[in-house]
């Protein structure tokens, strides 16, 4: 139980601070919101064409607004000295990672989710009746994005050029998400029935589920090196 | 610390390794390039193939050095492990560029395009972008020991990422267009096969050779700044 409390109290601690100041998702949003207009400025769409596109504008937007904000993910703790608590804290270091992973996996997940709405007003897709399985590869990528996201922002948060190292170490590595969600968003929006693109989200699961372990695991040693 | 030790004695044989590995490049890239007979279906252009698999297979082994050396290093904090990792990420750039540079010209006559979207190509060019991040990661971090943790972490998440990239992108391409000519399947005549043998084990042997000759350089430079008295409760002699 005390495993699963740490768990809990970190990914509440995160979302309160955030209920109070707002200040990484509406970041995020409105980031991702330019991403989005700038493309729309920048390829004149038209319906069939935006059906092509579509799946890589939204991957694009979403792994911008996911650098924006998993990048900050301990930016707090280190402000406010906490990194030495997370130290000492007699509990399981992996239940701080699942913690903080938690908690930016919800941002992002809060993000994606009011941005969908603006993305299929922009480009005017039609897309109603295919919402579930959407927010389904929504999850499967964000899980492992934040995985790896959470990881690597442990990793650069203390260094000086921390803008740019996040970035260069998180989107090669995420390669595999972008592939994954691009093309189970394309088998969803091109109307392709499900064992088309089931595979993808199979890639997307795989992927979470090796990156929630491996980072589990080194997350200790990320806090007592 | 038993890893410091075998390196050390190691380090005793590296002048051997460094001639054997000349040895074995000269007489493998005469054979090579002189003796051994164009291919049937390439002609010429296969020549290169004696420079480009074997850097291929040592950046691999540069990166599965890399890997062991990382692991080995979160289990025992052997401060010349981490210096000997430090080695191969440099020297895997090396062999990964050489590999992607030889690819790309191999590939303008055969394929007829300098870069395709091949699974090989882009694990290739991911793990060139990793390895780089690695020695950023490391050139920005001060603390010597937290350099060590953090940049053996990068290592071993990206090292079990490669494969994951390499099926999605395999996958990916064959969902959408046949895979690039392969030679897999086609054997491989002996005039050929001999001078690429050879080339192979001279390219392990220079890698061989230039980590142990990086590994200490480290090393020393690691000596010197604790004899400068920055960090010298921090190094375990």
């Amino acid at each position: 139980m005390h495993f699963f409390n740490v768990i809990r109290w970190i990914a509440w601690k995160d979302l309160l601070s955030e209920l109070r100041n707002r200040e990484n998702i509406s970041s995020m949003f409105f980031f991702a919101l330019i991403v989005i207009l700038i493309f729309s400025f920048s390829f004149s769409l038209d319906p069939k064409t935006s059906q092509e596109l579509m799946p890589g504008i939204i991957w694009i937007a979403f792994g911008f607004t996911g650098i924006i904000g998993l990048g900050k993910s301990f930016l707090a703790e280190v402000h406010n000295d906490c990194m030495e608590y997370f130290q000492i804290v007699p509990a399981p270091k992996g239940a701080i990672y699942l913690g903080k992973f938690a908690g930016n996996a919800l941002f992002m997940l809060i993000v994606e989710v009011i941005l969908f709405p603006l993305f299929i007003l922009f480009f005017n897709l039609d897309v109603l009746e295919k919402i579930p399985m959407i927010l389904l590869i929504f999850v499967a990528a964000t899980i492992g994005l934040s995985a790896l996201g959470t990881l690597f922002s442990a990793l650069t948060v203390q260094i000086r050029a921390r803008e740019v190292m996040f970035p260069i170490l998180l989107l090669p590595l995420a390669v595999p998400i972008f592939i994954g969600a691009v093309e189970a968003t394309r088998g969803v929006f091109s109307g392709d029935p499900l064992p088309l693109y089931s595979d993808w989200i199979k890639l997307l699961v795989v992927f979470d589920l090796i990156f929630m372990v491996v980072s589990f695991w080194v997350f200790e040693f990320i806090l007592d090196y | 610390m038993v890893a410091s030790r075998l390196i050390a004695k190691l380090q005793r044989y590296e002048g051997w390794f460094g001639i054997a590995a000349g040895l074995l490049i000269m007489v493998g890239l005469y054979m090579g390039l002189v003796t051994s007979s164009p291919d049937y279906y390439q002609g010429e252009v296969v020549r290169i193939m004696y420079i480009h698999v074997p850097a291929a297979q040592s950046a691999m082994f540069a990166y599965t050095v890399l890997f062991g050396g990382s692991l080995w290093y979160l289990w025992k904090r052997d401060p010349v492990v981490d210096n000997m990792c430090h080695a191969a990420a440099g020297i895997g750039i090396f062999f990964t560029a050489i590999a992607l540079v030889t690819g790309s010209i191999w590939a303008k006559p055969t394929w007829n395009t300098w870069w395709t979207w091949d699974p090989r190509l882009i694990s290739f060019a991911i793990m060139l972008l990793i390895l780089v991040g690695y020695l950023m990661l490391r050139t920005f971090l001060e603390d010597k020991e937290k350099e060590a943790t953090y940049a053996a972490i990068l290592a071993i998440v990206g090292f079990i990422d490669l494969p994951i990239i390499h099926f999605s992108v395999e996958w990916w391409r064959t969902l959408h267009q046949p895979l690039s000519i392969s030679t897999r399947g086609v054997s491989i005549a002996r005039d050929m096969l001999i001078p690429l043998l050879l080339m192979s084990i001279g390219f392990y042997l220079l890698f061989a050779y230039m980590l142990m000759v990086r590994t200490q350089m480290l090393y020393l430079q690691h000596l010197l700044e604790a004899k400068r008295g920055r960090m010298l409760s921090k190094v375990h002699l």
